[in-house]
């Protein structure tokens, strides 16, 4: 185990913002490859489609769209990796996804929702979020 | 097992010898006191002068105070060497409470006349060869009252194993458990052993209804629910049957106990023989959190605290509120809780095409609400508040229809012509409190036992102890008291102010009438006639003066004072019939047959009652048990609702819904906060922000214009049909429907 602890290894940084990009698209496409076996693994069928799961990953990976340093998508790719393998490995059970990625992606969508409600008081954002607050 | 038969079982020779066997050093019979000291007292010696403790003055029990009618008659009396001054007439009982000295009772209750039946209280009194029974025997000067002597303690450890003799020990399955006069005092004064080797009595348990469980076993016989029934709640149902250790509390005959206020026996019951049924079993009073608050269930406002356990509520029981309740509350209030769980509604929901609700987030509710509203004229927009509203709500509700053009906002109960202007036209001008000076009342058209069960319980002390003469004009109803029914029409009132009938001398020659009016007549069209013909009466009986105001009106729901203090008052007859966009903020006895079928219908409130089948959108709200809201109670007293529990669901509290849908329709209103909407209140209605304090009427109501109408000859109707049902909160109990399928009179 230590072993291969020592023998991991991390891929060096990108060099530039272009080659995180590229690095970024390959990550995506993979993750993409990969959904056929997450639906198998899984039993999404009911739940979602592959396509919604898709534009799912689109949308965690354009939550940090507006990140320039590669240092920093290096990193986050590199988290993306750690999950997407839990994930294909089944390190995860069915509710996690359906929590994260099939009814997390309403909240997702309600938070560009009030993303596009700037103009709301923030009474209102309280209200619609609790009674207490 | 009485007595003697104990006595000559410590005589038997077996048991003596049985007894010396087991404690062969002693060849006395073993005794039961806990201290050597205790076996042979001596009764305390009369010590001359020995001050040797501190003479500071001691705060009384309870930080009660003592008020001298006459200082004339004071006296003093010597409690343990302290000397306290009282007023004549009080026991020594009480003499020891102003002392700062509590003594031990079973029987003794300062509401209840004195039975000096359970023996608990006895003190040792210098000169007196025995111990006294210290609540039945009235303090004389210069009496040197001892509450600690060796005596007294023998005396109250002998008390307490008589007690414990026929009572059952099973305190882990009582539901007095912890909080118990018996085990409390039994600790504190009782031994540690008893002597009793026979087998326990046992007693068959009564059914008194679906309110009070009995176990009769448990009973020391203290006639506290006996006293009760017959001198505060005026229904003979209880009573004592047998004598000696056949001596049981019962219905004579197999029968309910019905009276509106037979939940009270449960407080009063200093052992675990009534308890309240629906909280049987449920829970330890240890685990409970404990919230003071307020009774929203009549015009009241009874002092209550909530009890609840994480999200649920538990129990409710009465608080100390000498102007309001004293420390009874009525059935209704007690067992309505139930209802706090039962068809609530926990998510905003729309009506679909096809009939069916549908739940949405609030966004989305808010939005179509709003739209909605935008779609009809300002003068189509109704909004309704209802009988549990409170006063921060009304107020943001009358602000938002009037920031969207309408004016036509109005509380239930309260009709196009009925009097907001003068204050003292619509609330208890007397004080509840107040009543009991009376000697004289006269009741129009009201039911003071299901409209106000705690008023009814004043109006009953002040029959029974100034032998006040009752009148009542109205539909044939029950009385606890003494009453004459001089008619059922406005008739009848009108013959007393024309001074034909025999009742206006005798208001005319008391000294404290008092007319009480029901707010049921503010929903008939003749009510300025009605009213006019009262203000004669009390014009020719001097009702009004400036020492004594007995005009009252007792209103009907906890929101009505507020709604009338705000003015909310429906400005025509046919405004709810040409409504479009209809608001009905917890409104469910509105006549939505009334509301027009194109109308579209928001319901905010918290329970799927009436209202909600005609909604086309629900706003779920957050019930008194769970919100901070004001509420004035009939006499004119503001008060505040304390949160106890969580709101259920995703619902919000009222005056932030309609706040929130402010916004959304573009009408934001200007409060964030409820102090904000609070100081907005103070504006309105400035006796709305002070908070517990009765705020009497300033002008009296006789400022008002005369009428000449003809009163209508139709009798009075019955404002409450069903004490136990009267709004949604008890609709949805399930106990309330029990009571009234078992104890109502058919």
């Amino acid at each position: 185990m230590a072993q291969a602890i020592r023998n991991a290894k991390v891929p060096p940084n990108s060099v530039n913002l272009e080659e995180a990009r590229q690095r970024v698209f390959e990550f995506f496409r993979s993750a993409c490859r990969s959904l056929p076996t997450v639906m198998e693994v899984y039993n999404l069928y009911d739940v979602a489609t592959i396509s919604q799961l898709r534009s799912t990953i689109a949308a965690e990976i354009r939550k940090n769209d507006h990140i320039t340093n590669p240092k920093v998508i290096d990193l986050l790719l590199f988290k993306g990796l750690e999950e997407l393998k839990n994930v294909v490995n089944h390190s995860k059970q069915r509710h996690h996804i359906v929590g994260q990625y099939v009814v997390g992606r309403r909240g997702l969508e309600q938070q560009e929702l009030a993303a596009k409600e700037q103009g709301i008081s923030n009474f209102l954002k309280n209200f619609y979020n609790s009674n207490y607050s | 097992m009485g007595l003697g038969l104990l006595a000559s079982k410590a005589m038997r020779p077996t048991a003596s010898r049985l007894l010396n066997f087991q404690n062969p050093n002693n060849l006395l019979l073993r005794t039961i006191v806990s201290k050597p000291e205790l076996r042979k007292p001596e009764p305390a010696a009369a010590q001359p002068e020995a001050p040797l403790v501190d003479l500071s003055p001691r705060t009384p029990v309870g930080g009660a105070r003592v008020h001298f009618s006459n200082p004339e008659d004071a006296i003093e009396v010597f409690v343990d060497g302290f000397p306290v001054k009282i007023p004549k007439g009080f026991s020594v009982l009480q003499a020891c409470e102003v002392a700062g000295v509590d003594i031990p009772r079973f029987c003794y209750h300062s509401r209840l006349s004195i039975a000096g039946n359970c023996r608990m209280c006895l003190v040792e009194v210098e000169k007196s060869p025995k111990p006294v029974a210290s609540c039945a025997m009235p303090a004389l000067p210069g009496m040197k009252i001892k509450t600690d002597t060796p005596v007294a303690k023998k005396a109250r450890e002998g008390v307490m194993e008589f007690l414990l003799m026929n009572h059952p020990l099973d305190c882990p399955i009582c539901d007095q458990g912890g909080e118990c006069d018996l085990q409390d005092q039994s600790m504190a004064f009782g031994s540690d052993r008893g002597r009793f080797t026979d087998m326990k009595r046992s007693v068959v348990d009564k059914n008194l209804g679906p309110l009070v469980k009995t176990v009769m076993t448990r009973c020391i016989q203290c006639t506290r629910c006996v006293r009760f029934a017959s001198e505060v709640a005026g229904v003979q149902d209880l009573g004592m049957l047998g004598r000696g250790s056949g001596e049981e509390i019962g219905t004579y005959v197999e029968k309910l106990m019905t009276s509106e206020l037979s939940g009270n026996v449960i407080d009063i019951c200093p052992v675990g023989a009534l308890t309240s049924k629906p909280f049987a079993f449920k829970a330890r009073n240890w685990e409970l959190k404990g919230t003071e608050t307020i009774d929203v269930t009549d015009a009241v406002g009874s002092n209550i605290r909530i009890d609840s356990r994480g999200p649920e509520v538990l129990r409710i029981v009465p608080r100390l509120n000498e102007d309001i309740n004293e420390e009874w509350i009525s059935d209704k209030t007690r067992f309505c809780y139930d209802g706090l769980k039962r068809q609530r509604l926990n998510d905003p929901m729309i009506r679909g095409p096809d009939g069916r609700f549908k739940p949405v987030n609030w966004g989305d509710a808010l939005a179509v609400v709003a739209e909605a509203a935008h779609q009809v004229k300002p003068e189509e927009i109704v909004g309704i508040s209802g009988k549990l509203s409170d006063a921060e709500s009304m107020i943001v509700l009358k602000d938002f229809l009037n920031r969207m053009g309408s004016n036509n906002v109005w509380g239930e109960g309260i009709s196009e012509n009925t009097n907001a202007d003068l204050r003292s036209g619509y609330i208890m001008n007397t004080s509840i409190a107040g009543l009991e000076k009376a000697d004289a009342f006269l009741l129009v058209g009201t039911q003071p036992r299901v409209e106000a069960a705690m008023v009814n319980a004043r109006i009953r002390k002040t029959v029974t102890s100034n032998h006040a003469k009752v009148g009542y004009v109205g539909p044939a109803t029950d009385f606890n008291y003494d009453h004459q029914h001089l008619g059922t029409g406005p008739q009848t009132l009108v013959e007393i102010a024309e001074g034909r009938h025999p009742f206006s001398k005798i208001i005319s020659n008391a000294k404290h009438p008092v007319i009480i009016v029901g707010a049921g007549i503010f929903e008939r069209k003749d009510q300025d006639a009605i009213f006019a013909a009262i203000e004669t009466i009390a014009k020719q009986g001097n009702v009004v003066r400036s020492d004594w105001n007995g005009l009252n009106v007792l209103l009907l729901h906890a929101a009505q004072a507020a709604a009338l203090d705000l003015g909310l008052v429906p400005q025509s007859e046919k405004s709810l019939e040409s409504a479009k966009f209809v608001y009905l903020m917890g409104a469910d006895d509105t006549n939505i047959d009334k509301i027009p079928k194109d109308a579209f219908v928001v319901y905010q409130g918290h329970h799927g009652d009436k209202s909600v089948y005609r909604a086309d959108v629900i706003l779920p709200a957050a019930a008194f048990s769970e919100k901070e809201g004001t509420y004035e109670n009939t006499e004119g007293c503001t008060q505040q609702t304390w949160p106890a529990v969580p709101t259920v669901g995703d619902s919000r509290d009222d005056w932030k819904i309609i706040r929130a849908l402010s916004e959304v329709a573009g009408v934001r209103l200007p409060y964030d906060t409820i102090g904000g909407v609070r100081s907005r209140l103070r504006n309105v209605a400035p006796n709305l922000a002070q908070m517990d304090e009765r705020e009497p009427a300033a002008l009296p109501s006789s400022l008002r214009p005369t009428f000449t109408q003809k009163v209508d000859p139709t009798p009075f109707g019955v404002a409450v049909e069903n004490f136990y049902m009267t709004d949604a909160i008890t609709r949805a109990s399930k106990i309330m429907a029990q009571c009234s399928a078992m104890l109502l009179k058919k």
